[in-house]
């Protein structure tokens, strides 16, 4: 658990984070875009019915203006037809009573409300029917209309569809209330609410609008789609880590590597040194008693024989330690497979192409211009001789500048041997070191151990080829790298 | 004042052949020769008040050279040791001198080297015990001496004349006299200079 949260925790941390982060933001930008909807909305209804609402104070102040006193036209009674709100229209003679003889008072009072005001005026108001009547008082007939509510909503432009719409939109007077559309405004968390007076004096109902915003309202889709986005993008940081750590450690392992195989050298060298010095001494050391003792005027033979005779034995001693250390050394016999010279070359390339970059060495190889040389090698041996001679040559440009630091390798198939020629542009080789060349513990460079040559020799010839060094062309030197051909059937 | 054998060698060397072919060669120029195979077992058991040298192996299964070498040195034994590795570096070898090693010799090692740097370290040997026995002497001397004795010579050494020692003592010249004759007698010098050459050190020694 422990290890878990320190190597993932972070990860996972950075994620519901982002995500939680993210997901705050999203459902914030939707609240403001649910606001500002419901606002406009809102805002459309009220400017409808108030529109709506006034055309009612207009119809009747036409007809009281237009009021002809010709009994027998009454063209108002056509006005249901027009106005489909418009229920039914009364009139009242100068002298007559209200025909609606229920709401006479009512009637009555507000028509002496209306010529005070000079304005239509409320007489009756039945919200949960959704009735009212509005009466002008006027002379010399006074009218009233019976409106319904229901009607006067004009759905054909209403903002909402009032069936679905999450958005309760209602008409209030005092306690009574007229429902327009139901909405869902008593859910959610989060509640929007508009209350505004109709623009209009004398019907001055209330529009109270108001919504309720649940979870499900969030958008679920787009916080999903960033998470998974950050699960991507935090998922794809992570492989990369993981992938330069995993690059870091093979790096340090190889660095590791050769300082573990330098060190096991010098331990070796260290044992070897004892294990031969041991011998070495008492040889010495018996053999200059020996001839101290012959120098004598009366040499003591015998101490003297017997001296040499020691010499002898520790001789024998030390010949055996380096047999041991030969035979403790050696190296398992890889056996030789048919391989393709190219593909080693391109394996060892692949390997030093970091160095030849760092260096600046052009390296001319065309795998493809020649045909595949087919040679009996142990791979790995084959891969160490290319490998120590590509080391060899990006050491050997060191000593020119960058821009003439070349080398060229190319493959070739004789009548049964392969042959692979690697040429650098370096300094090259001076005639009286060629014959030394391959001799162990002989190097040119300061702090070398002069075995990479030896070795790969050695290694050549146990695979029953040779390897061969002659100057360049032009400057430089060039090695020929010499293998059996495998079968004799390569490619022609 | 030398010893009445010829100086003796301690040679500590794990390995058989290196050990008696190096005590035969050792033995060819006249020194005797003790091999010890077991480095403990030389410093349990050899005889610190031999006059000659110690020649010792750094690599050796149980005790190092070098530690060896540290014991000595912590024991105050004052012969001179010579140092023989086969596989030195600079870190051992001053780390061998450091110590406080006569020599620091590479196996396989000339006769050469070997028998000169021994010749060498025995004569430091010799001289050494010399000098330590004299001092000996002259301190036991020194110890016979009155208070006044002591107290004249201090002025003798200090280059005073019998006259100014008499003043600064408040002793007539004649007293300073007797001591002095006394005192040149008890510490068996004929002349100022052999009695300052033996007793400065001591005399400076004495004073606080």
């Amino acid at each position: 658990m422990k290890r878990w949260l320190r190597t993932r925790g972070a990860w996972w941390l950075a994620w519901l984070g982002l995500t939680l982060a993210g997901a705050a933001w999203l459902a914030q930008g939707e609240l403001l875009r649910l606001r500002d909807a419901f606002d406009t909305e809102a805002r459309i209804a009220h400017r409808l019915l108030s529109q709506q609402v006034v055309q009612h104070d207009a119809v009747l102040v036409t007809l009281a203006l237009l009021d002809s006193g010709a009994t027998n036209a009454r063209p108002e009674q056509r006005l249901s037809s027009v106005y489909p709100s418009i229920l039914a229209v009364q009139r009242r003679e100068h002298g007559a009573d209200w025909s609606d003889a229920a709401h006479a008072a009512a009637l009555a009072a507000a028509e002496t409300r209306s010529r005070a005001s000079h304005h239509p005026a409320l007489a009756t108001l039945d919200l949960p029917a959704g009735r009212y009547q509005l009466v002008i008082g006027a002379e010399p007939t006074s009218y009233a209309l019976d409106i319904d509510l229901a009607a006067t909503v004009p759905w054909r432009d209403w903002p909402m569809d009032p069936a679905q719409s999450p958005v309760r939109v209602a008409l209030e007077h005092g306690d009574q209330r007229f429902v327009i559309q139901p909405g869902r405004a008593a859910e959610g968390r989060w509640r929007f609410g508009m209350r505004k007076t109709l623009a209009s004096e004398s019907q001055n109902l209330d529009l109270v609008a108001s919504r309720g915003i649940t979870v499900a309202d969030l958008p679920w889709g787009r916080i999903a789609a960033w998470a998974l986005a950050v699960a991507a993008l935090l998922g794809g940081g992570r492989a990369l880590q993981r992938q330069r750590t995993a690059r870091r450690r093979a790096e340090e392992l190889l660095r590791l590597g050769q300082v573990a195989r330098l060190n096991a050298l010098g331990e070796l060298a260290a044992g070897m040194a004892h294990e031969l010095n041991q011998p070495l001494t008492a040889v010495l050391a018996n053999t200059q008693a020996a001839r101290r003792l012959l120098d004598d005027d009366e040499p003591d033979l015998d101490t003297a024989r017997s001296a040499m005779g020691q010499a002898v034995t520790q001789a024998r001693r030390a010949a055996e330690v380096v047999g041991r250390l030969r035979r403790a050394v050696e190296r398992p016999g890889g056996g030789v497979q048919p391989v393709v010279l190219q593909e080693a070359v391109h394996a060892a390339l692949h390997l030093l192409e970091p160095e030849c970059a760092k260096r600046g060495v052009a390296v001319r190889f065309d795998a493809a211009a020649q045909a595949p040389v087919r040679v009996l090698a142990d791979p790995v041996a084959l891969e160490q001789i290319v490998h120590n001679l590509l080391m060899n040559a990006l050491q050997a440009l060191e000593e020119v500048p960058p821009p003439q630091r070349r080398i060229a390798i190319d493959a070739s198939a004789g009548a049964d041997t392969g042959t692979l020629r690697l040429s650098d542009s370096g300094v090259g080789i001076a005639p009286e070191l060629l014959p030394k060349l391959f001799e162990p513990f002989f190097s040119t460079r300061a702090g070398g151990l002069g075995l990479g040559l030896s070795l790969c020799e050695t290694l050549a010839g146990e695979m029953g080829g040779a390897l061969r060094a002659r100057p360049g062309q032009a400057h430089g030197a060039c090695f020929e790298l010499e293998l059996p051909l495998a079968g004799r059937n390569a490619t022609p | 004042m030398s010893e009445p054998l010829s100086p003796l060698v301690h040679l500590v060397d794990d390995d058989e052949a290196v050990r008696a072919s190096l005590a035969l060669l050792i033995g060819t120029v006249g020194l005797r020769v003790q091999t010890w195979a077991d480095p403990q077992a030389f410093l349990d058991g050899f005889d610190r008040r031999t006059i000659g040298a110690i020649v010792l192996d750094v690599r050796m299964p149980g005790l190092s050279g070098l530690t060896v070498l540290d014991t000595l040195v912590a024991q105050g034994v004052d012969q001179p040791v010579i140092m023989l590795t086969g596989h030195g570096t600079v870190e051992m070898c001053r780390r061998a001198f450091k110590a406080g090693a006569a020599e620091f010799l590479e196996k396989p090692v000339e006769d050469e080297q070997l028998l000169e740097a021994l010749q060498h370290a025995v004569r430091q040997h010799v001289r050494s015990r010399e000098r330590t026995q004299a001092d000996q002497a002259a301190r036991e001397r020194h110890a016979q001496l009155s208070e006044r004795e002591r107290e004249v010579l201090g002025y003798i050494v200090g280059g005073f004349t019998n006259k100014e020692i008499a003043r600064a003592l408040a002793l007539s010249p004649r007293t300073v006299e007797s001591h002095r004759a006394s005192l040149f007698a008890k510490l068996g010098c004929d002349s100022l200079a052999q009695l300052i050459r033996r007793y400065a050190a001591l005399v400076d020694e004495a004073a606080p």
